[in-house]
């Protein structure tokens, strides 16, 4: 006997099933056949069966059934805790770039009124340049260093959101290297249950895709780290040790993503040796 | 295939994604679409009005949506979410798109709700695409066409892309087709590769 959506084609004819949608849908699942074991439906010999012959109206209702299914599997993969996280990151970045656009820009503008203004030896802290810049310009130009300030205020926010999202989400990656750099490996992996199924190697090299393909292709050394170099005990380590340190820490966060993927809730016996670990490999020669 | 001026177009309902209209008929891009660009370097490959297509890989729905416009039924089967949103927006609107949220590497999942196709379309871009065309070539009739957009940066960024060409031709006919044409699609979509496949026997 072959089974499809609109119902089983066997020895004795054909037998209509009959449900609504939700129960097509449960029904699908219980008649998915085995690899390999697939009996694809010929329309020519089905309709010899007793299956109706009219396409079209076949067509119409299974086109209601797919639509149905499609939408209810986005709107179970957008509710996905990891989803939005997802999408703060990614403003968040963005937002970043904005502002580092338009501040470089301000700074432009701001040297041709001012020739004999440089950033040389002044030492003028990133958030201390707008003010100074402010002085002195024209009302379009005060409105643009207004506006990158308000980005900036928006910007602090969306991180404290992110890092807050991060670790409900993601508690166990967040602990070993801070939610805002958790946040932004999932970022990078596309989601949560994708990066919970890379090995630790590839999180080791995730959004160092340049260097990685250029290893690749050309034989240049191989990226040591990615986006978790942005993690204070890669950066912060001894040159010689942050490959090492990278690639210890990339193990653990493989196995804190699947801690968060599969059992969503922090586990404190794994974050406590795992830090121990990370740190040893840090100090050790 | 209907050609305006040498311009490839197709007929059908316009404004799907912008596209230009020229008499009342859609053009479609050579570089936009690799199918398009198939035809364009000369490919034969009929799509009529009697014809069902299993299309896999089918994105944001503008390839699928001038495939709609020549063929009978079109089966398109997308797995990510993003792209399937605009899918179901084009096929909302072409009622002979079954829109299809699946994997195109499990094809045991959707079979119950898929026909025997005299087309198969695959524009897929994963290492094992090669792999997967012949998984779904169980729903390719006899006489039935099958047609790869081999994108041979996906199958393996570090070789020549001649080189994974040749290598998945070879693939391919130990697996049960009979490669009919191979084309490359420049200049309009580098490093890929159309090839066009019927089953053995």
């Amino acid at each position: 006997m072959q089974s499809y959506w609109f119902g089983d084609i066997g020895s004795q004819g054909f037998t209509p099933f009959h449900g609504d949608n939700h129960e097509m849908e449960e029904r699908l699942l219980a008649i998915t056949p085995v690899p390999g074991r697939v009996v694809p439906l010929d329309w020519s010999t089905a309709t010899g069966a007793g299956v109706p012959d009219d396409h079209g109206e076949y067509i119409r209702t299974l086109r209601d059934f797919c639509f149905y299914l499609a939408e209810k599997r986005i709107a179970d993969l957008y509710r996905s805790r990891d989803a939005e996280l997802l999408q703060m990151v990614r403003t968040l970045d963005e937002i970043d770039e904005v502002i580092n656009l338009l501040t470089e820009r301000a700074v432009e503008w701001h040297r041709v009124k001012n020739p004999g203004f440089t950033r040389k030896y002044a030492r003028i802290p990133r958030d201390k340049i707008l003010p100074r810049l402010r002085k002195g310009g024209s009302m379009a130009f005060r409105q643009v260093i207004t506006d990158i300030e308000h980005l900036s205020a928006t910007r602090s926010a969306l991180m404290k959101e992110v890092s807050v999202r991060a670790d409900e989400v993601m508690p166990n990656c967040s602990a070993l290297i801070g939610g805002l750099v958790a946040a932004r490996l999932v970022s990078q992996a596309g989601s949560l249950a994708v990066l919970s199924r890379l090995p630790g190697s590839s999180i080791q090299v995730l959004g160092a895709r340049t260097a990685l393909f250029s290893h690749m292709r050309g034989g240049t050394p191989p990226p040591k780290h990615g986006i978790i170099f942005q993690h204070r005990r890669v950066h912060n380590a001894p040159q010689e040790l942050r490959g090492k340190v990278a690639r210890v820490l990339a193990a653990k966060l493989a196995i804190a993503a699947r801690l968060d993927y599969y059992r969503q809730e922090p586990v404190e016996d794994f974050i406590r040796k795992a830090q121990e670990t990370v740190d040893n490999a840090g100090r050790s020669r | 295939m209907i050609w305006l001026d040498n311009v490839l177009v197709s007929p059908g309902e316009g404004g799907v994604y912008g596209e230009h209209i020229l008499k009342g008929y859609r053009v479609w891009d050579p570089y936009r679409s690799k199918l398009a660009a198939y035809y364009y370097l000369g490919g034969e490959f009929e799509l009529r009005s009697d014809q069902v297509v299993l299309y896999l890989g089918a994105a944001n729905g503008t390839t699928v949506s001038h495939v709609s416009d020549y063929a009978g039924t079109v089966y398109a089967v997308e797995f990510a979410p993003r792209p399937m949103q605009d899918l179901l927006a084009v096929a909302r609107r072409r009622t002979n798109i079954v829109p299809i949220m699946a994997d195109a590497s499990r094809p045991e999942a959707y079979a119950p709700l898929v026909e025997m196709a005299d087309i198969v379309y695959q524009d897929i871009a994963q290492p094992g695409q090669v792999e997967i065309a012949l998984e779904n070539s169980i729903f390719l009739k006899r006489g039935g066409r099958m047609l790869l957009m081999l994108k041979t940066r996906s199958i393996d960024m570090a070789r020549d892309p001649k080189e994974v060409l040749s290598v998945s031709r070879e693939a391919l006919e130990s697996g049960e087709v009979n490669v009919l044409d191979v084309k490359w699609l420049d200049p309009y979509h580098h490093d890929h590769a159309a090839v066009l496949c019927t089953l053995q026997g």
